[in-house]
């Protein structure tokens, strides 16, 4: 029988490695407001930009996360 | 009555808030025998402390200074009136050099500030500045910078218990931390769909208050045009590959669009100008 909680693993560990690699911007946004401003960097009236070098973080946490699920599918097989 | 439509939204996203809160405080009741008190102490501690090194994060992060009176009565006056006509205690008045025209809003009602960029005093016109500002003390006055602090706290801490509640009903092999780690962050995302919409909207309602207090929303409109304007041009043209970087404009669609904090900013103008 499929250890269910691998299987979710597996699958929410894609689907959030996924979301980090596609929108790291939007999950940098949601870890950062309310914490700092979320006007303070950028141009007026906007969401504060995102530094190169985080999005490229956040996208290789998303990386190691599908790694991550693809190998917890990989030991249900 | 004022602001009916942010009523009507808070009431929906504040029991929203509650129920994720709710959950999250009965499981770390159930899990630890925590009383109730004790729950709530950890959690108005938890956002106290995000508060106050939230606040003092960003006026570290762009080098804030006190705004001289000398060098800018008209604004320090300015503020000083809005501020009485707002029924709000005049914030603290910063200035910093951020790089592009920018002004932002921290702390509450009784203890706020102000930071506007030198970039942006160059930029604009002197109505449009108090445009800007009408807007930043709008926020002070509606306590947005409180309800943000507080949606993100309670984001985290229904974020934490359910990593812990993954953890602790699990079997504490390697599958259990990754999916706990997982979960977490889910759920904090989950949660801040409902912050974030309520952030766009409270834009929104600072910008219709801003022009009620200086009679139009007209200057706030071109201040927030002229910005626009001078971040495609200064996109278009490539010239100072740094500044491009900090000024990525245009519409933001799909996941983007739905964390966002501030709605697009020509629906602003467009509504302003209605």
């Amino acid at each position: 029988m499929v250890d269910v909680r691998t299987l979710l693993a597996a699958v929410l560990g894609v689907v959030l490695g996924v979301v980090l690699v596609a929108a790291p911007d939007a999950v940098i946004r949601v870890q950062t407001a309310g914490r700092l401003p979320s006007d303070r960097g950028g141009e007026y009236g906007t969401d504060s930009t995102v530094p190169t070098r985080w999005r490229r973080l956040v996208q290789g946490a998303g990386v190691v996360l599908v790694a991550g699920g693809l190998y917890f599918g990989y030991t249900l097989v | 009555m004022e602001h009916v439509g942010l009523k009507a939204r808070m009431a929906v996203v504040g029991a929203t808030l509650f129920a994720f809160y709710a959950v999250a405080a009965v499981v770390v009741m159930g899990a630890f025998g925590w009383p109730l008190w004790l729950v709530l102490l950890g959690s108005v501690a938890f956002v106290g402390v995000q508060y106050k090194v939230g606040k003092w994060m960003a006026l570290r992060s762009v080098g804030a200074e006190d705004l001289p009176a000398d060098r800018y009565p008209g604004i320090h006056d300015r503020v000083e009136s809005l501020s009485r006509d707002m029924g709000i205690e005049k914030p603290r008045l910063m200035v910093a050099r951020m790089g592009v025209p920018n002004a932002f809003a921290v702390g509450r009602k009784g203890a706020g500030t102000v930071v506007v960029s030198q970039e942006l005093l160059r930029t604009l016109d002197a109505d449009e500045v108090e445009g800007v500002l009408a807007h930043e003390l709008a926020h002070i006055r509606n306590r947005d910078v409180v309800m943000m602090v507080l949606g993100q706290g309670i984001a985290s801490i229904v974020a934490i218990v359910a990593q812990w509640a993954v953890l602790l009903t699990g079997d504490n092999d390697i599958a259990d931390f990754f999916l706990a780690l997982v979960v977490g962050q889910i759920t904090q995302l989950l949660v801040m769909v409902f912050v974030l919409a309520i952030s766009r909207y409270r834009e929104y309602v600072a910008d219709r208050d801003a022009a009620r207090e200086i009679g139009s929303g007209e200057p706030l409109a071109r201040a927030l045009e002229k910005i626009s304007r001078g971040a495609e041009r200064s996109r278009e043209s490539a010239v100072d590959a740094q500044v491009n970087a900090l000024c990525i404009f245009g519409e933001e669609r799909g996941l983007a669009r739905l964390f966002a904090s501030h709605p697009p900013v020509e629906k602003r103008i467009e509504r302003l100008r209605e």
